[in-house]
């Protein structure tokens, strides 16, 4: 699976690419937004993990143009965040993702989970 | 309708009784000690009778009211409506305060305006109907009204600072926890590598320590949101049923991993009390979570009975376990802040202390009470007691 990682916290960032190929995946990343959309637009993903807040273009803002673009409508978007409070938890499943992780996350069911995103289960 | 002057005996109802000039000679006491200014208008707008509070109120001897228009009380901007208001009311007169919704001023002697607020209403005499005009001071009234207002914004402005506070609060400290939670769990994967016995025993205790860190964050950002009045609450039909479903689905891999049996007793899907879900799941979750973890050989069981209390319908949840039980003497620092009852360091690590002080405050919003009854060495049961309208 080729993974795009989108956080600003580079050990955050780090963690998660780290899991992610330990497991076997192919995993880039970036650390801000704008970036990560770029580079979302030129590789060819199977999911995009992008981090909630972040200066300059925050994980909202990001999932707006993400979902506009037609290459990256279909694409899984994961929003993986330290926001956890119940109202955060609202907001980003209204916000246009296919899934949510909290920080801190669970090192042993991270990479299990997102493959389910990415994948998630036949009709 | 409006005031028939009244006089001695009661008067007929539509027979006036007093001419103008009676009133004026203070026959009429209530008139000239009215806490209001009353001012009496005629039907060309000049001023006929002012009491005691007029002169006050403006500055004036009534000497020098009488016979003017009534326009020398209202200020210079607003005189000329004021006079085609007054035609208005004259073709239509009733009791009824003036300019609802306006912001009417005074205007003293000396030149200076205050804000008033005015009550009209016609007076029937022998010579003629008059309109009587009731004027307050509302200077000070306005004063607390615009200081009540600053204050108001002053709250929400802190309450809001306040929420933005423990937000960001949640978020900065999950941020580094990720990373030492991620890194530990990780190296204990061994996937950077093989460790000695030594090594995992060690990242062990980071790990257990970091997740109890994390339990404390959560617990308290909780309980900073209870004392802030932030938890918010949804009140719905819950269907008690459902949550102790939940929780024993929650937790049974807990209770087996020490080889407890996991019961629920009276569970049915009829049970149903307009109450906050994730409060209601959060105590149960908690009363069941402590029954696990202190007992060690047994069962816990969830039982689940209507009650009344009082003349309200009820219904109680009751966790009991078989465990160690509690000192009767303990029973009643159960539920403060960081009280833990066990010395022994291990069980302490295991929990936060904020359990059952979570669960209380939790209960008391949305009007449940919980009450524990133990004994030592063979076992506690803990019982929750909620209405089930609200
Ligand atoms: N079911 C139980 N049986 C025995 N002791 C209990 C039980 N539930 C709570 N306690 C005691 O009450 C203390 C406070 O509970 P709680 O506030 O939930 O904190 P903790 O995080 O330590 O579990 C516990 O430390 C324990 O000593
Ligand atoms: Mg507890």
């Amino acid at each position: 699976m080729r993974v795009l990682v989108v956080d600003d916290n580079s050990t955050n960032l780090d963690l998660m690419l780290y899991l992610l190929r330990a497991f076997g995946h192919d995993a880039t990343g970036c650390a801000d937004g704008a970036t990560g959309l770029e580079t979302a637009l030129r590789g060819d993903f199977d999911a995009v993990l992008v981090d909630i807040l972040m200066p300059t273009m925050d994980g909202y803002e990001f999932a707006r143009r993400f979902r506009a673009a037609p290459a990256l409508r279909a694409l899984p978007l994961i929003a993986v965040t330290a926001l956890a409070m119940p109202s955060d938890r609202e907001r980003i499943a209204s916000a246009g993702f296919d899934g949510y992780i909290a920080k801190p996350l669970e090192p042993r069911t991270f990479v299990a989970q997102i493959e389910g995103f990415a994948r998630p289960a036949g009709p | 309708m409006g005031w028939h002057v009244p006089c001695g005996e009661p008067p007929g109802v539509d027979q006036p009784s007093l001419t103008l000039d009676e009133l004026a000679t203070s026959r009429f006491p209530l008139l000239e000690y009215a806490p209001d200014a009353i001012v009496l208008v005629d039907d060309r707008g000049v001023i006929r009778l002012v009491n005691a509070q007029t002169e006050r109120l403006f500055g004036y001897y009534r000497e020098e009211l009488v016979g003017q228009p009534v326009e020398i009380l209202v200020p210079h901007d607003t005189r000329a409506s004021h006079v085609a208001d007054r035609a208005d009311y004259a073709s239509d007169p009733r009791v009824r305060p003036m300019g609802v919704g306006l912001d009417l001023h005074g205007l003293r002697k000396d030149g200076t305006s205050f804000p008033v607020e005015i009550s009209l209403s016609p007076v029937e005499t022998r010579d003629g109907t008059y309109v009587a005009a009731a004027i307050r001071d509302v200077t000070e009234r306005k004063a607390f009204e615009v200081r009540l207002r600053e204050l108001n914004a002053e709250l929400e402005r802190a309450s809001r600072a306040k929420d933005q506070f423990l937000a960001s609060m949640s978020h900065e400290l999950r941020t580094p926890l990720n990373a030492i939670i991620g890194f530990t769990g990780t190296l204990l994967m061994e996937l950077p590598g093989p460790l000695a016995p030594e090594q995992r025993r060690q990242l062990e205790i980071v790990q257990s320590s970091a997740q109890h860190l994390l339990a404390l964050i959560t617990d308290i950002l909780d309980l900073a949101k209870i004392e802030s009045g932030k938890r918010e609450l949804t009140f719905e039909p819950v269907r008690i049923g459902e949550v102790v479903a939940a929780v024993a689905g929650a937790l049974g891999t807990m209770a087996a991993a020490k080889r407890l049996t996991l019961r629920t007793v009276g569970v049915d899907s009829e049970t149903v009390a307009i109450t906050d879900r994730r409060a209601l799941h959060q105590i149960v979750l908690n009363l069941v979570n402590n029954a696990i973890k202190y007992t060690d050989a047994g069962s816990v069981s969830i039982a689940v009975e209507r009650v009344a209390t009082g003349d309200r319908a009820g219904v109680r949840i009751g966790v009991a376990d078989t465990g160690i039980g509690i000192k009767a003497e303990d029973l009643s620092r159960l539920f403060r802040a960081f009280e833990q009852l066990d010395p022994s360091s291990t069980r302490r690590h295991e929990g936060t202390g904020l359990g059952l002080y979570l669960c209380r405050n939790l209960a008391t919003l949305i009007g449940a009470t919980i009450e524990a009854s133990s004994t030592l060495g063979s076992g506690s049961r803990f019982t929750l007691t909620l209405p089930l309208e609200r």
